[in-house]
Formats: structure tokens, sequence, C-alpha cells
């Protein structure tokens, strides 16, 4: 473990400006400026766009008299995102408790076992609490989908796509190179997700006629904020007060 | 260290052991270990895992070397797995082909000037071009699709810019194929083929792989096309291999390709953690070659001098830019075009090879339309809304 520092990076066009110069002189002989023109690779993209089938559907509700309409069917797509998203959500917290606790143990042998807990802003048992939220958020999606005549162990297309979406989250938290503020940054953009997706599901809920889910979803909506809160001022503590140590 | 073949000998097999832990080690850094780091890394992954297939293929055809050779590629696939995981996961698949390309250029034009036999060496001009036009045409993909400059990957060593338009890539065949050398060839004409050979194989096999998990129809169609050249490049390098060597023989030769290679890095790595692990598989590969030269003897009888010559390596492949060597390529052949087993100019192509163009081009070029007005510019083209 190693805190992000100056170094001998490579990437710059300035520190090989003889090099560029050449690269320069030859894209003016074989490729020269001309205007940018991507309207061929538009209109490709947009043909595909225009043939393309949908990344799959729907799962019909086992319970023949679930309640079917485009509202219900939207409701459960978007409870199956919510349920992949929480699920996903729990192993990112698991992954990040491991970050927390492999940098604890590295400050503490640093401090010769003098640093305690909570001399940082937070502490493992406040991410052990976020993972168990993000746990029983799930549990209570499913609980709902099951509710409406679902499956919550079925893949919605929602929950597909978000899924995809989410893949770069646990690469970056679960890579032993990144340091806790880069993963903690990379959590933030999740629960910024997560709040903005608990707050549409409510409505959602209020739509499809389940005023009970949506007073639920509005609590969870709740204990959601206090996540962001939680991890946007560690982040900011860090960035403020712990620039060049091992967890930034 | 001036290395015997057939002297030294290297570690036993016997010692050749390697846990989880050795094969997944630390991986270099994209941001700041040099590129030529990087291009050793995938040209031994594609020795590697060209020395699995040929084993692969022994043992589909001697017996009595089966035990051996099984032994070899329990190792050779964990010697291809370390190298392989020193690729960091913070390369996007389109960076990791960057890094390909780069290879493929620097290492081709390497080997060009280093090849003896003039014939090859042209083949070895023909298809740098190509290589070199994918480079800026992924380059364009990177730009366009991830808002990223390839150069963050190929580090101002290589120049972005077109070669040999990849859409007349596109040949029939029969005219892909090359005279193989003979058998009496020198040992760098062998262990450059075998190079080559392995290093686009790796290079196709990596497109196929990464090509669906693109969702950008254009990346998946560049991918598509450009796979289609790289199995056409390992048939072009592939047939430079003399089809009459034994299966023992081009087992021989296939170690001491790895030898020539390992030690290669040996004395150019600049990241001593890695030059680590190229001394210590030039060592185990020292010890494969023994082996492989116990089975040649025994089997077929003969001396190991009639492949080798007088054990001594070959010069090697220089990681360095290649730039003025390209851009003279660039500009003197960049027309030249292949008839059967010959290079020609743009007008007597074999006929064959137009209609087949046309047929696979007929709605379009992927990497035409992806690179349409793209200019290599620093720090991707849109700083020059900048200026």
């Amino acid at each position: 473990m190693e805190p992000t520092a100056v170094g001998a990076n490579r990437t710059g066009a300035t520190l090989a400006p003889r090099q560029v110069e050449q690269m320069l002189e030859a894209v003016s002989e074989l490729s020269p400026l001309i205007p940018i023109n991507m309207l061929p690779l538009d209109m490709e993209r947009q043909a595909y766009i225009n043939e393309a089938e949908s990344v799959g559907s729907i799962p019909q509700p086992q319970n023949k008299r679930a309640q079917q309409s485009a509202v219900m069917s939207l409701f459960l797509d978007k409870l199956g995102e919510r349920i992949a998203f929480e699920r996903t959500g729990t192993r990112l917290y698991d992954a990040l408790i491991t970050k927390y606790l492999a940098l604890a143990n590295v400050e503490n042998a640093a401090a010769g076992q003098g640093a305690e807990e909570g001399s940082r802003p937070y502490d493992v048992a406040t991410l052990r609490q976020i993972r168990e939220q993000e746990l029983n958020h799930f549990l209570l999606l499913s609980k709902c989908v099951q509710k409406l005549g679902g499956d919550p162990t079925a893949q919605t297309p929602c929950a597909d796509v978000t899924a995809t979406a989410s893949i770069g989250l646990m690469q970056v938290v679960t890579d032993p190179r990144t340091t806790l503020a880069q993963c903690l940054n990379t959590v933030l953009t999740a629960e910024l997700t997560d709040n903005a997706g608990w707050e549409m599901l409510g409505e959602l809920a209020t739509q499809a006629g389940q005023p009970e889910m949506a007073e639920q979803f509005t609590a969870a909506l709740e204990t959601e904020a206090e996540h962001l809160i939680t991890i946007r001022n560690w982040l900011q503590s860090l960035l403020a007060g712990a620039a060049g140590s091992v967890a930034v | 260290m001036t290395i015997d073949l057939l002297r030294d000998r290297g570690t036993p097999i016997s010692q050749q052991r390697l846990n989880w832990r050795d094969m997944v080690g630390k991986p270099i850094s994209k941001l700041d270990d040099d590129a030529f780091t990087r291009v050793r890394i995938i040209l031994m992954n594609g020795v590697e895992l060209d020395s699995l297939r040929t084993k692969q293929v022994a043992l589909r055809m001697n017996r009595d070397a089966r035990v051996k050779l099984s032994e070899l590629m329990r190792v050779e696939q964990h010697q291809a797995t370390t190298i392989n995981w020193l690729l960091g996961a913070d390369h996007s698949p389109i960076e990791t082909t960057i890094g390909y390309e780069q290879t493929a250029i620097e290492v081709t034009a390497s080997v060009a000037q280093l090849e003896p036999d003039p014939y090859l060496a042209q083949g070895y001009r023909f298809a740098l071009l190509e290589d070199f036009d994918h480079l800026y045409r992924y380059s364009a993909l990177l730009d366009r699709l991830e808002g990223k400059d390839a150069n963050n990957i190929t580090q101002g060593y290589t120049d972005i810019v077109p070669g040999r338009p990849t859409l007349v890539h596109h040949r029939a065949p029969e005219h892909e194929l090359l005279k193989p050398y003979e058998r009496d060839a020198k040992l760098a004409t062998k262990l450059h083929a075998l190079t080559l050979t392995g290093g686009e194989y790796q290079t196709h096999d990596y497109y196929m792989n990464i090509g669906p998990i693109f969702a950008d129809p254009l990346a998946r169609q560049l991918y598509a096309e450009i796979a289609s050249v790289e199995s056409q490049h390992i048939t072009h390098y592939g047939s430079m291999l003399n089809p009459e060597e034994s299966v023992l023989e081009k087992l021989l030769l296939t170690e001491a390709c790895e030898v020539w290679n390992y030690a290669g890095c040996v004395a150019q790595e600049s990241n001593p953690r890695v030059k680590r692990i190229w001394e210590r598989f030039l060592d185990f590969e020292l010890g494969h070659f023994q082996l492989a030269l116990q089975l040649f003897k025994d089997t077929e009888r003969r001396d190991a001098e009639e492949v080798l010559g007088d054990g001594k390596l070959p010069k090697f492949i220089q990681f360095k830019s290649q730039r003025e060597f390209v851009k003279q390529t660039v500009e003197r052949e960049v027309a030249l075009r292949k008839d059967a087993t010959e290079f020609v100019d743009e007008q007597s192509e074999g006929a064959s090879s137009l209609e087949y163009r046309k047929a696979v081009n007929a709605h379009g070029s992927p990497s035409t339309t992806v690179s349409e007005t793209y200019s290599w510019t620093p720090g991707t083209e849109l700083m020059r809304a900048a200026s």
C-alpha cells in the first residue's frame, strides 16, 4: 500500500517534446487536420439503434391474478433494478471494508499501535452499518416483488443495464492499488445514483397504487441520504486533511 | 552473459514450480512504466502461448513424447499466466489493444531490419504497414469512444497515422501465403518467423475474445474487421515456417525461440521486478530446451546443429522506437500489394482479392468510418476545439 505521490508518470505529451513534434510532423504529412466529420460514424450507429431489439424482457408475474399494466411492469422492472443495485452495493461495501481494514493495519503499524480508530472521521463500524442497511434494502425490495407476484431472483432489463453501468465501480474498489479516498470517490457515485433511484422508486410505487411501499421507500431514501452524507464527508475530510497519506 | 543453447543447462524442470501468488503478482503501472515494458510483456505472452500451441499439436502427433510435452506445457501455462497478469486492470480493452498494435509495430520493424533473407524481410515490412494502420484506426476509436489519447499508452515512441489503409488489407486466401524458409535457413530467420507468428496469434485471439464485450456497434465492427486481418497475418507469418520441419524439430525451435526472446528481454528491461521474471524464465527455458534437445536426439537420431547451427543466439529484437524505419517503409512500400506469394504494385494485385474485398466491404469499411477525418492530436481531438 502506497500513498499517491508525484513520480515518473510517463503519459503526458509534454514529457517528450521532440517525439511529439515528430508525431505531429507525421500527422501533417499523412493525416493532415481537416474539419472533423463524424456523420458517417453517427449514421452507422443510428442504423444499428433503429434495428436493435431490447436487451430482454420483464419477467411475467408468477401470480396470474397479479395486477398487470404498463405501469406495474415498469414498477417491477425498476424494483429489479434496485434489487440488483442494493445487492451489488452490499458487495461494494464488503470490498470497501476490506480496503479500510488493510489501511487501518498499515496506519496502526506505522503509529506503533498508537492510532485509535476514533482518530479517523469514521470507523469500520460505520461501514458495516451501511453494509447491513444496503442488505436490508435488498431484502425489503425482494419482499415487495414477491408481494406483487414477481420473482425477485429474476434479472430484469433495468437490473441488467444498471449492473453493466456498475462494472467499473467494483473494478476500482477491488483493485489492491487504489486508495481509500479513490474508493470513497467511487462509492460516492454509487450513493448519488442510489439516492436518485430510491426517490424515483417511491414515486413509481405511488403511481402503481402501492402507498405502503411508497412509505417504506421514503424511509429507505432517508437512510440512503445519510449514507451519501457520510461518504461525502469522509472523502472531504481525507482530501482536506490527509494529502500525502496512504489513505489518499 | 553469452548463452550457448547447446551447453547451458538452465533450471531443471523438476524445480520449475510457480504458486498462484507467483503467477498473480503486482501488475505494472500503466502510468509510470515505460511503454516498452508493456511491449515485452505482450510479446512474451504471445511467445509463450505459441509455444503451448506447438506442443499441443506435437502431443497429437508423437506417442513417445507425450509425457515430456505434458510436463513442459504445465510450466509454460504458468509462465504465460505470470506474464499476462502483469497487465493492470486499469487498461481498458482498447488501451490494451493500443499496446498490442504498438508491440506489433515496434517488434516487426526491428525484426524486418534483423532478417537476413531479403524476401522474408519484405514480408515483415509488408505486414508492418498494416499493423501500423491498425494503430491509427484503434486510436481513433479510443479517442471517439472513450475520450482517451492513445499516446498515453504509446508514450511518444510510435507515430499514430495511417499506413496501408485497413480497407485494402482484405485479400483472398491464396494471396496471403509466402514462400517458406528452407530447412538450412539461418537460425535468426527461423526464430523471427516463429516470434511473429505467435504474436499475431495472440493478437487475433485477443480481438476475438474482446470484440463482443463492446456495446458500441462501430467498435464491434472494427474488432471484427481487424481480427480478420490478424487471422490473415497468422497465415502470412505462419506460411514463412518450413513445412518440411519435423514436429520435434519445431519443438526444438520453439524452445530456442523462447530462450532467445527472454534473453533479449533480460538485456533490455528497465523495470527491475519484471527483469527478475525474465531472468527466472530464461533459466526455465534453458531447462526446457535441454529436454527438447534430448527428445530430438533420442527420437530423430540427428544432430541439433543441423537445426540450430552453432548454438549461438542471433542478435536480439531491439526494444526502441523504430520511427525512422517505419516512416521510410511507409514512404516506399505503402502501395505494395500481394499476388500469390509475390509482392507487387497496386495494379498487379491478385484479381480474386479485389473481388473478395468488394464483398466484405459491401456495406462500408468500419476502419474507414471510425477514423473519418481523424488526426491524432495530443490530448485527444477534442483539444482542437480549444485552438
